[in-house]
C-alpha cells in the first residue's frame, strides 16, 4: 500500500474535511462577533465624548499592535489563571470556543477602521437631514447611514473574511479542532505530514478562492445598480 | 415661536455668526440676505441644532434649547430643507417623505403613508412616489425635500439657499411651492439670494453682513429704502436694471 491510500482512506478524508468545516465555522463566528464589536468601536471612536473614544482607541491599538498568537494565548491560558486569582473558580478553557473569542476580538479592531471610513464616507448631509426628521443617531446609523456605507465595505470585508480562514490556522497551536490541526494529527499519526499538509494547502485554496470570486460577481452586481 | 438672543457662532478665529438676535413669529415669512459668506445659512443653520451655538440662547415656543443634551426630538417639529437636497438615496420618494413620522413619529405607516400622498399632490409630485431621488431633476429633488419637512407637520420651516443649487428654468417651480406655503399660512425663515421672491413673498427682510444682521424690515423698507451703506453697496450688485 503506498502512503497516499493509507492516509486518504474515507475516514480520515472526512476527519479533514470536518477539521475545515470548523476553520469555516470558526471564521464566520468571528466575523460576526468582530463586526458587532468593531461597529461599536467605530462608533466610540466617532463619539463626541471623550470616554467611549478612549477605550475605542486603546482596544484598536492594543489589538493590532500585539502578535494575535499572543492574543489566543494570552485568552487560552491566562483566563483560567485570571479567573482563579480573582473569583477563585477554576476552569478549562474549550479551544474552539476560546480560540473563536480571541479571532473575533482581534478581527474586531481591524474591522473597526473599516466601519469607520465607510461610515465618514457618506455625505455630512445625510446625518443633517435624519436629524432634522426627528431620527436619533441609532436609527440614522441603521436606516440611513449602514445600508449607503455597505457597498464600500463589501470588498475589504469580504477580504478580512478570507483572513479569517486563515488566521483561524492559529488555533492549531491551542489544540482547537481545524483544518490545519486535522492535518496535524494525521501527519503524527502516520509519520507523514508531507501529504496532509498538501491536502489541507488544497482545501483552504478552495475556501479562499471561492469566496473571492463570489465577492468580485457581488461586486459588480452592485456596480451595476449605480 | 423662535428667539434666537445674542447667538455666535466661530469656526476656529472665523466669527460667522456675531451676536445676531431673531425673533420668528407664527405666520411670518422672514427673507435673511446677504453676500455670500456673511453667515446667513450659519445663523439659520443654529436654529435647528445643526451647528451648536458658542454663546447665546434659543427659545422655541418658550422654551430654552439645551444644547448640551440631544435635541433632535426637541426640534423635529422645525422643517429643514437644504441647498444640496440632501435626500435619501437608497429611499423611494415615498420612503423618504414617510421615515421620520414612523420612525421618529410613532406614527402608524398606514397614516404616514396618506399623510405623505397628499404633500406629494401639494408639491405636484404624485406621480412620482416610487422613483429613487436619483431619477429625478433638481427642482423636483427640492420639492420632495419641502414634502419631506412638511411631513414633520412643522411649526415653522427653515430653508437654507433652497434654489442656489438649482438649474435657473427650475427655480420657478420651487419659489411657487414655497409661496404657496406662505399663502396658506406656514411660518418660513429663508436664506436666499432671490430677491424678487423677498419682495414680493417676505414679511420681514434681514440683511447680514460679516455675520451681523446690519438691518432690518418690511421688503419695501430694505429694497426701496436702505438706510446702511453697506446695504446699499449689496442691493446696487445683486440687483441688475
Amino acid at each position: 500500500m503506498t502512503a497516499f491510500e493509507r492516509i486518504f482512506t474515507p475516514t480520515n478524508i472526512i476527519f479533514m474535511l470536518k477539521g475545515a468545516g470548523y476553520s469555516l465555522l470558526i471564521a464566520i463566528c468571528a466575523l460576526i462577533g468582530g463586526s458587532v464589536l468593531g461597529l461599536l468601536a467605530a462608533m466610540g471612536k466617532m463619539s463626541k465624548r471623550k470616554i467611549p473614544r478612549t477605550i475605542a482607541n486603546v482596544y484598536v491599538e492594543v489589538i493590532r499592535g500585539t502578535p494575535m498568537m499572543l492574543q489566543i494565548l494570552l485568552l487560552y491560558l491566562g483566563g483560567p489563571v485570571i479567573t482563579k486569582a480573582l473569583f477563585h473558580f477554576v476552569y478549562t478553557p474549550n479551544p474552539v470556543l476560546i480560540g473563536t473569542i480571541a479571532v473575533g476580538i482581534n478581527s474586531g479592531a481591524y474591522t473597526t477602521e473599516l466601519f469607520r471610513s465607510a461610515i465618514q464616507s457618506v455625505d455630512k448631509g445625510q446625518w443633517e437631514a435624519a436629524q432634522t426628521i426627528g431620527l436619533s443617531r441609532i436609527q440614522t446609523l441603521k436606516e440611513i447611514i449602514l445600508p449607503q456605507a455597505f457597498k464600500r465595505i463589501l470588498p475589504p470585508y469580504i477580504n478580512e473574511f478570507i483572513v479569517l480562514i486563515k488566521d483561524s490556522s492559529l488555533l492549531a497551536s491551542i489544540g482547537a479542532v481545524e483544518l490545519l490541526h486535522s492535518a496535524d494529527v494525521l501527519g503524527a499519526k502516520y509519520y507523514n505530514y508531507l501529504l496532509p499538509l498538501l491536502f489541507a494547502t488544497v482545501a483552504y485554496l478552495i475556501m479562499t478562492l471561492n469566496i473571492s470570486h463570489l465577492a468580485r460577481k457581488l461586486e459588480r452586481r452592485l456596480a451595476e445598480s449605480d | 415661536m423662535i428667539n434666537a438672543v445674542h447667538i455666535s457662532k466661530h469656526f476656529g478665529s472665523i466669527k460667522a455668526v456675531d451676536d445676531c438676535s431673531l425673533h420668528i413669529r407664527k405666520g411670518e415669512v422672514i427673507c435673511i440676505i446677504g453676500p455670500s459668506g456673511s453667515g446667513k445659512s450659519t445663523l439659520i443653520r443654529c436654529l435647528h441644532g445643526l451647528e451648536i451655538p458658542d454663546s447665546g440662547e434659543l427659545y422655541v415656543n418658550g422654551k430654552k434649547i439645551d444644547f448640551t443634551r440631544d435635541t433632535t426630538k426637541e426640534l423635529s417639529h422645525i422643517g429643514f430643507v437644504f441647498q444640496l437636497f440632501n435626500l435619501f438615496p437608497h429611499k423611494t420618494v415615498l420612503e423618504n417623505l414617510t421615515l421620520g413620522p414612523i420612525k421618529a413619529g410613532g406614527v402608524p405607516e398606514k397614516d404616514a403613508v396618506e399623510t405623505a400622498r397628499k404633500l406629494l399632490a401639494r408639491v405636484g409630485l404624485t406621480d412620482k412616489e416610487n422613483a429613487y431621488p436619483a431619477q429625478l431633476s433638481g427642482g423636483q429633488k427640492q420639492r420632495v425635500a419641502i414634502a419631506r419637512a412638511l411631513c414633520q407637520s412643522p411649526e415653522v420651516i427653515l430653508f437654507d439657499e433652497p434654489t442656489s443649487a438649482l438649474d435657473p428654468e427650475m427655480i420657478g417651480e420651487v419659489l411657487n411651492v414655497m409661496k404657496e406655503l406662505a399663502d396658506d399660512g406656514m411660518t418660513l425663515a429663508v436664506v436666499t439670494h432671490e430677491m424678487g421672491f423677498a419682495r414680493k413673498v417676505a414679511t420681514r427682510v434681514i440683511f447680514v453682513d460679516n455675520g451681523k444682521i446690519v438691518e432690518e424690515g418690511t421688503p419695501d423698507q430694505i429694497f426701496d429704502n436702505p438706510q446702511s451703506d453697506r446695504l446699499k453697496l449689496f442691493l446696487s450688485q445683486v440687483i441688475h436694471m
